[in-house]
């Protein structure tokens, strides 16, 4: 996995290299939208990570110069202003995720996994989330090495819950992803499933209710 | 000391001067209209005489005798409203004919002379005449008492006064309703500064402002580009600040986050916690110091208010907020029914996280926190409800004021969470209400809007 950081402070910068790099990413450091043009014309990266407060030109003119020549890559933008404009204007752009300055290492990890996991979930058939292994082709999984069997719909529900992984996903998101044609599904059909889904996990992946809102899933904490 | 007034100073420049004028008209009015009434009766007077004298004849001892018939005497005293009175004299004095006792005016320039004298105890105008006669000079005064006099007099008085109370009252009308109208514009500008928003400093408009005031407004104007200015370069200043202190901040955080977990940092492991829990500290009071920067109200700091869905602010906090909630493993939830209010979206946000951070702060493992929005009694509001220890009943009030901090409150929190909550609050005109939470256990801080919200459909 293959990540290229754009930051222009290098305390910040050096960190999320060393972060990634913990994490098990192999980083490439740019300080300037320039550079990270030019690296990714000459290499391939599966994800960028860049800062908004770029030097000259900054972290959206980079996304959005990145979108109108076609690359797909997924980007993680980085900000130290909190205003709603930002993320929106970031995300409209074609940014796929957005974190706010300061944040925690973990949390930059959850983020920059999932955002790879959901890019490669088209092309390649396999999927990691922590000590899980999934082909989703065969839709088996097994949890440090050893199968488990899960029902078509808690497969569907893991599978939504680990590509949005570090996000809340909702009860209703959840429900099409497990509806079909044949019956009529109600929101207590999510958590029976997810409640199944949890016993047969055990504690390979956690997946938290939140109250009102959905569900999150999270790897073990080491 | 009342403020001076314009329309005070004009009333009182005008009104003062113009009774004076209508004064003295009334006055003047009055006494021209005096002498011609006197000298028609003065003149009746004088005939009388003149009558009276062309019949003085020398009797035949050749002294003068008045030859009067007592009817043609009845006729020249009678008068429906005065006693009138005559004597006639020689040069000498001595007595010819009429009332003895009717003085004489002394002998002046004027023939016939005029004045008043005292007759029978009354005030009586006396006429004499001195006429030359076959028998020598006589005198012959004619007195009449001044009943009718009086009674014109009055009457004139009346009604020059009626006819000058009515101009005055007509003037007087005239310059208040003339001066209430001249001092419209006025009323106009202050109507609309007064009417605009406290966030609204764009200029006044300067078309329909008369050339008195046009300065007043431009100066106005004026202070109003420096207010903006001030403001905008205080808001710059402020983003900028959250911007250089946050990225190095975060830098520091990873740094020592990594080093923490690093293998060859065990030796000072310790020291490196200690760091990183000092940094986090900072991060935190540094995002709060800049929240309760900007959301100071005394700043006159201009923000643009929008259409806020509250479960948009709910959600989003909640989700900010849950890892920690998860690590601190507390059950978090949210409640959201639909309602919207005007307000700056980050600023609700910053507040309704410090309520959250609090919360779960203060709410041991296992315990429930709950984000609620929604409208009661048609106002829009946000809340955060807890199970934790409580803040005690009397330390309530005060724990929305700076840098005060609970008597039981956890961690090393800088006593400045709901102060911003309580600022934020302030800027959209809501109030802040602490409770007890659930079964009176825990806190409930709610955050209630003033606007009536419109209600999703």
């Amino acid at each position: 996995m293959r990540v290229l950081v754009v930051e222009d402070d290098p305390l910040v910068g050096d960190g999320v290299r060393r972060a990634l790099s913990g994490g098990g990413f192999a980083v490439d450091l740019v300080a300037s939208a320039e550079a990270a043009r030019s690296a990714l014309d000459t290499e391939s990266f599966d994800l960028v990570i860049a800062d908004i407060g770029l030097p000259r030109e900054d972290g959206l003119q980079l996304v959005r110069s990145l979108r109108s020549r076609g690359k797909i890559v997924p980007v993680l933008m980085l900000t130290a202003r909190d205003g709603l404009a930002d993320r929106v204007t970031a995300l409209d752009l074609g940014a796929d995720d957005y974190l706010t300055k300061p944040f925690q290492v973990p949390e930059l990890l959850a983020r920059c996994r999932a955002l790879i996991r959901r890019a490669n979930s088209v092309a390649s058939a396999r999927m990691t989330f922590g000590d899980l292994e999934l082909d989703t082709t065969r839709k088996s999984i097994t949890a440090t090495g050893k199968a488990l069997e899960l029902s078509q719909r808690e497969w569907a529900i893991l599978e939504c819950l680990i590509l949005n992984a570090g996000h809340i996903v909702s009860k209703n998101k959840l429900m099409s992803a497990i509806a079909d044609w044949t019956e009529d599904l109600t929101l207590n059909a999510v958590e029976v499933y997810v409640s199944r889904l949890r016993a047969k996990l055990g504690g390979a992946a956690i997946i938290s209710t939140v109250r009102g809102m959905g569900y999150r899933i999270d790897e073990p904490r080491k | 000391m009342t403020a001076p007034s314009i329309r005070k100073r004009l009333l009182a420049l005008l009104l003062l001067p113009a009774v004076l004028i209508l004064t003295a008209g009334t006055l003047s009015d009055y006494f021209t209209a005096l002498t011609p009434y006197r000298d028609a009766y003065d003149q009746a007077l004088f005939d009388a005489a003149l009558a009276v004298s062309a019949h003085v004849r020398p009797d035949p001892q050749g002294h003068p005798t008045l030859s009067l018939p007592p009817d043609a005497i009845a006729i020249l005293r009678y008068d429906s409203y005065d006693s009138i009175f005559f004597k006639v004299t020689t040069e000498t004095g001595a007595f010819v004919a009429g009332d003895r006792g009717l003085p004489q005016l002394p002998e002046a320039a004027s023939n016939p002379a005029r004045g008043f004298a005292q007759y029978h105890g009354e005030a009586v105008r006396l006429v004499t005449y001195r006429a030359k006669r076959a028998t020598g000079v006589l005198n012959v005064s004619v007195a009449e008492t001044l009943h009718k006099r009086d009674r014109t007099r009055s009457r004139i008085l009346w009604s020059s006064l009626a006819v000058d109370i009515c101009q005055l009252s007509l003037v007087l009308a005239l310059i208040w309703i003339g001066v209430s109208l001249a001092l419209g514009p006025l009323r106009s500008v202050e109507a609309q500064i007064s009417s605009r928003s406290a966030r609204d400093l764009t200029p006044l408009p300067r078309e329909a402002v008369p050339t008195e005031i046009e300065s007043l407004v431009a100066a106005l104007n004026r202070l109003f580009v420096t207010v903006r200015a001030t403001s905008d370069a205080q808001k710059r200043f402020l983003e900028s600040a959250a911007h250089q202190l946050r990225t190095p901040l975060t830098g520091l955080q990873i740094q020592l986050e990594l080093l923490t977990e690093d293998p060859s940092a065990e030796p000072v492991r310790e020291r490196l916690a200690m760091l990183l829990e000092a940094t986090q500290r900072l991060t935190h009071t540094t995002q709060q110091l800049l929240a309760l920067a900007r959301s100071d109200e005394a700043g006159n700091l201009r923000w643009e208010f929008t259409q806020i869905e509250l479960s948009e602010i709910v959600e989003s906090t909640v989700a900010d907020r849950i890892s920690a909630a998860i690590g601190a493993g507390i059950d978090i939830g949210a409640e959201t029914e639909p309602g919207a209010v005007q307000g700056v979206r980050w600023l609700l946000l910053e507040a309704l996280s410090n309520l959250v951070n609090n919360s779960i702060a203060h709410t041991p493992a296992g315990g429930v926190v709950t984000v609620r929005c929604g409208v009661t009694d048609g106002a829009g509001f946000l809340e955060v409800s807890d199970s934790g220890i409580g803040i005690p009943v009397d330390e309530r009030e005060q724990v929305l004021g700076r840098f005060f901090r609970g008597s039981n409150a956890r961690g090393a929190g800088s006593g400045l969470g709901l102060a911003i909550v309580a600022e934020v609050a302030q800027l959209h005109g809501a109030s802040v209400s602490i409770d007890s939470g659930p079964e009176g256990k825990g806190t409930s801080v709610r955050i209630t809007f003033q606007q009536i919200p419109r209600l999703l459909t």
